[in-house]
C-alpha cells in the first residue's frame, strides 16, 4: 500500500507538469486542439489527486491535513479545484497556465517530503483541526488566485493602455473580468481564512485554556488577515482605483507567502505548541 | 494513389479578374438554375454545382469531359452571359480532378478568400449546394465533395486561428471593447456625430447586442433621425458632460476642428463611476478626443491608427495560420480521394456481381428443363455459392491492388477485357 501511495505521490507533479504543458500550448496558441482536452484532463487530475490524498490518509490512519506536507499537497489540490470551477463557470482557459503553475510547486514539494508516518499529536486528530486547516488552506488558495488575477489584470491593463497588442493581450480575458475575479477571490479568501483562524483560536481555547497563544505562525496569520481586511474595507470606503487595489493585492500576497515561508522555516512545524 | 476523379472546375475569381469583370459574369439564382438545367442536358454531365458570390463565379462539373466538350461549355457560358471572359485564359482558371477538389476545400475554408478566413464564404457554399441539391442536379461525387469540404472547413476553424480577430477598422472597436468588458449587453454606447463612420461603428456594436445607444450631434435633427433608426436617444452636444456618467463606450466621429472631449471635461465625471471603465474610440481626423484622456485611470482611448494596427496584426496572424490550415485541407483531400477509390471499387464489385449472377441465372434457365425439379433448391444454392467463391477472389485481388495504381489499372483492364466490365 505504501509503495502504491508513494508512486502515486511521485507521479502527481508529473501529471501537473503535463497539464501545465497543455495550458502553455493553449496560451501560446500553438495548437487549438488542446482546448478540447482541458475539461477531461482537469477532472482526471482532480480525481487522481483526490484519490492520492484519501489513500494516504487511509494508509496512515490519520485525519486529513495532519502534517505540513499533507497541507501543502492539499493546497495544490485546492488550487486545481478552484481553477476547475473558474474555468467551467467562465469558459476562459487563458489563465490556466498561470494559476496551475502555483499548484505545481506545492505538489512537487509535497511529493518528495511526505514522512509516511502517522502524526501522534491528539490535537491533529480532532475534526475541528481538519476544518480549521482546510478552511485556512482554501482561504489561502483564494488569496493566491486573487493575486494571480491581480497580476494578470495589471498586465492586461498596461497592454490596453499602451496599445501593446501582444500574445498576452490576445490571450488574457477582459480587464473587467480579471478585476472582478481578483476582488471576489480576495473576499472569499478573507471570509474563509477568517473562519479558519477563529476555529483555530477556539481549538486552542479548548486544549490550552487560552483563546490566543503567542506562536509566530498564529501572530503572523492573524496580522496578515487583519491587514487584508483593513485594506479591503479601506478600498471600498475610499473608492481606490482598480489599479491601486490590484497592486495592494499583489503586495499582500507577497507578504503572506514570504512571511509564511520564513515562519515555516523557523519553526519547522505548524505551530510551536505541537 | 492515382484515383481518377471525374470533376472539372471552371472559375473566375478576385485573383484573376477585377470587379468590373466579376460583376458581368456573376450568376443570379435564377440564372444558376438555368445553367444547371441546360448544361446537364447538353453535355451529359452527372452533376453540377455553381458558386457565384461577389468575389467568384465557379462551376463544378461532375463527369468525364473531353477537351472539346470543355471548350464547348466555356463558349456556351460566354454566350449565356454575353461575354468572352470564360474563354480568356488570363481570367478563367480550369482545374481538374484532385486540383478541383483541393480548390473547393480551400474556398469553403476561406483560404481562397480576399480576406483570408472570412466566414461568409462557408454560408455561400452551403447556399450554392442547397440550390443545386434542391434542383436534383448533384450526384454522389458532388454530394460527397460538399460534405468533405464542410468537414475540412470545420476542422480548419476549430484547430487554427484562421478566422480569428477583426479585419476591419469598424469591427476592431468591438474587438477592443471585448477586451475591456465581459459583456456588451448591459453597456451604453454614446455616438458623437451622426455621420456614416460613426453609424457603421455603431452598427457593429448593435450587432453584438449592446444595451443602450445615445447619439449626440451638433445638428439635433440628424441625431434624432439616427436615434429613431437605432431605437436610441438623441442629445444636443452641450449635454455631453451629463450623459458621460451613463456611458461605457464613446465613439466619436465628427468634423470638429477642436477636441470634443477633453481631460477637464471627463475627469470630474469619472468620480461618479470609480470602478467602471470608459472606452473611447476616436474615428475622426482631426481627432475629436484629447489624447491626455488615456492618462486617466480606467479610461482607454484608441484612435484610427490604433484600430488600423489591430487590423494589420490580425491579418498577419491569419496569414501565419495558412500553413496549418493547408495541412488540414491536404488531409481532407486525401480522405476524399480514399472515399472515391473505395466507392469506385464497390461499383466494380457491384458490376462483377451482376455479371456473374446474370450468367448463373441464364445457365440455370437454359438447363431448367433437363434438371430434376426436386433438386432445384440445392442446385440454386450450389451455383450461388460458386459465384460467391469466384467473386471473393476478385474482391481480394481488387483490395490488394487498390494501393498500387499500376496494378490496379492493369487489373481493371483485365476485367474489362475478360468480362466487359467498365472501369
Amino acid at each position: 500500500m505504501q509503495v502504491f501511495c508513494e508512486i502515486l505521490s511521485y507521479l502527481l507533479p508529473l501529471f501537473y507538469f503535463g497539464l501545465i504543458y497543455v495550458y502553455y500550448q493553449i496560451f501560446t496558441g500553438k495548437n487549438r486542439k488542446f482546448e478540447r482536452w482541458t475539461k477531461t484532463l482537469l477532472l482526471s487530475l482532480l480525481i487522481i489527486h483526490g484519490l492520492e490524498i484519501i489513500l494516504r490518509q487511509i494508509y496512515l490512519k490519520t485525519m486529513p491535513l495532519s502534517s505540513t506536507y499533507d497541507a501543502i499537497s492539499f493546497l495544490a489540490f485546492s488550487i486545481l479545484l478552484v481553477y476547475y470551477i473558474i474555468e467551467r463557470s467562465f469558459n476562459n482557459k487563458a489563465s490556466g497556465f498561470f494559476i496551475l503553475l502555483f499548484a505545481f510547486f506545492p505538489a512537487l514539494i509535497a511529493a518528495f517530503n511526505h514522512h509516511w508516518q502517522a502524526e501522534k499529536n491528539p490535537l491533529l486528530a480532532t475534526p475541528t483541526f481538519a476544518i480549521h486547516a482546510s478552511l485556512n488552506i482554501i482561504g489561502y488558495t483564494a488569496l493566491t488566485i486573487g493575486a494571480i488575477y491581480a497580476v494578470m489584470f495589471l498586465i492586461q491593463y498596461k497592454n490596453m493602455k499602451q496599445r501593446r497588442f501582444n500574445r498576452f493581450y490576445e490571450k488574457l480575458p477582459p480587464v473587467i473580468y480579471l478585476e472582478n475575479m481578483s476582488k471576489r477571490s480576495v473576499l472569499i479568501g478573507i471570509i474563509l481564512m477568517g473562519v479558519g483562524i477563529l476555529l483555530g483560536h477556539v481549538q486552542t481555547k479548548q486544549m490550552f485554556g487560552h483563546f490566543f497563544i503567542s506562536d509566530p505562525k498564529v501572530i503572523f496569520t492573524d496580522l496578515i488577515w487583519v491587514l487584508y481586511v483593513a485594506v479591503y474595507v479601506g478600498a471600498k470606503v475610499k473608492r481606490w482605483s482598480s489599479r491601486t487595489m490590484a497592486y495592494l493585492n499583489v503586495v499582500g500576497f507577497i507578504l503572506l507567502s514570504a512571511g509564511g515561508a520564513i515562519v515555516f522555516l523557523m519553526t519547522k512545524s505548524f505551530h510551536k505548541f505541537y | 494513389m492515382n484515383t481518377h476523379i471525374p470533376l472539372t472546375l471552371i472559375g473566375i475569381s478576385h485573383k484573376t479578374a477585377p470587379v468590373e469583370i466579376r460583376e458581368k459574369i456573376a450568376l443570379s439564382k435564377e440564372e444558376q438554375v438555368t445553367v444547371h438545367k441546360r448544361l446537364l442536358d447538353a453535355f451529359h454531365l452527372k452533376g453540377i454545382l455553381t458558386l457565384s458570390t461577389c468575389n467568384r463565379t465557379e462551376l463544378y462539373l461532375s463527369g468525364d469531359l473531353s477537351e472539346n466538350e470543355l471548350q464547348h461549355i466555356r463558349e456556351w457560358l460566354n454566350d449565356f452571359k454575353q461575354t468572352s471572359y470564360f474563354t480568356q485564359e488570363q481570367h478563367t482558371y480550369v482545374f481538374q480532378g484532385k486540383e478541383a477538389v483541393r480548390h473547393f476545400f480551400d474556398v469553403a475554408a476561406g483560404l481562397d478568400s480576399q480576406v483570408i478566413g472570412e466566414p461568409q464564404i462557408t454560408n455561400q457554399v452551403k447556399e450554392a449546394y442547397h440550390l443545386a441539391h434542391q434542383g436534383q442536379v448533384t450526384d454522389a461525387l458532388l454530394n460527397k465533395l460538399f460534405s468533405y469540404g464542410l468537414q475540412a472547413q470545420k476542422h480548419v476553424r476549430s484547430e487554427t486561428f484562421l478566422s480569428d480577430g477583426a479585419v476591419s477598422v469598424s469591427f476592431a472597436g468591438v474587438e477592443l471593447a471585448k477586451k475591456i468588458f465581459t459583456s456588451l449587453a448591459d453597456k451604453t454606447v454614446l455616438l458623437i456625430g451622426a455621420g456614416e463612420t460613426a453609424e457603421l461603428a455603431a452598427l457593429h456594436f448593435l450587432d453584438k447586442g449592446v444595451g443602450r445607444i445615445l447619439i449626440a450631434n451638433r445638428t439635433f435633427s440628424k441625431a434624432s433621425e439616427l436615434a429613431n433608426r437605432f431605437k436610441g436617444e438623441a442629445y444636443e452636444l452641450d449635454e455631453l458632460k451629463r450623459i458621460l456618467t451613463e456611458t461605457d463606450i464613446v465613439i466619436s466621429a465628427t468634423s470638429a476642428t477642436e477636441y470634443v472631449l477633453t481631460r477637464e471635461m471627463v475627469e470630474p465625471q469619472l468620480k461618479h463611476r470609480p470602478y467602471d471603465p470608459l472606452f473611447l474610440i476616436d474615428l475622426a481626423i482631426p481627432r475629436d478626443l484629447d489624447p491626455e484622456l488615456n492618462e486617466l485611470d480606467n479610461v482607454y482611448l484608441y484612435n484610427l491608427d490604433d484600430l488600423n494596427e489591430v487590423v494589420q496584426l490580425n491579418l498577419e496572424r491569419r496569414k501565419q495560420e495558412i500553413p496549418r490550415a493547408d495541412k488540414i485541407i491536404q488531409e481532407h483531400v486525401r480522405e476524399f480521394v480514399n472515399w472515391l477509390s473505395t466507392h469506385a471499387s464497390s461499383q466494380i464489385i457491384h458490376r462483377l456481381k451482376r455479371y456473374f449472377d446474370d450468367l448463373r441465372k441464364a445457365e440455370l434457365k437454359r438447363l431448367n428443363s433437363r434438371l430434376p425439379e426436386e433438386g432445384m433448391e440445392q442446385i440454386e444454392y450450389l451455383t450461388e455459392s460458386l459465384v460467391n467463391k469466384i467473386l471473393h477472389q476478385h474482391i481480394q485481388l481488387l483490395k490488394k491492388n487498390i494501393r498500387n495504381p499500376e496494378l490496379y489499372e492493369q487489373y481493371l483492364e483485365f476485367l474489362h477485357e475478360l468480362y466487359e466490365i467498365d472501369k
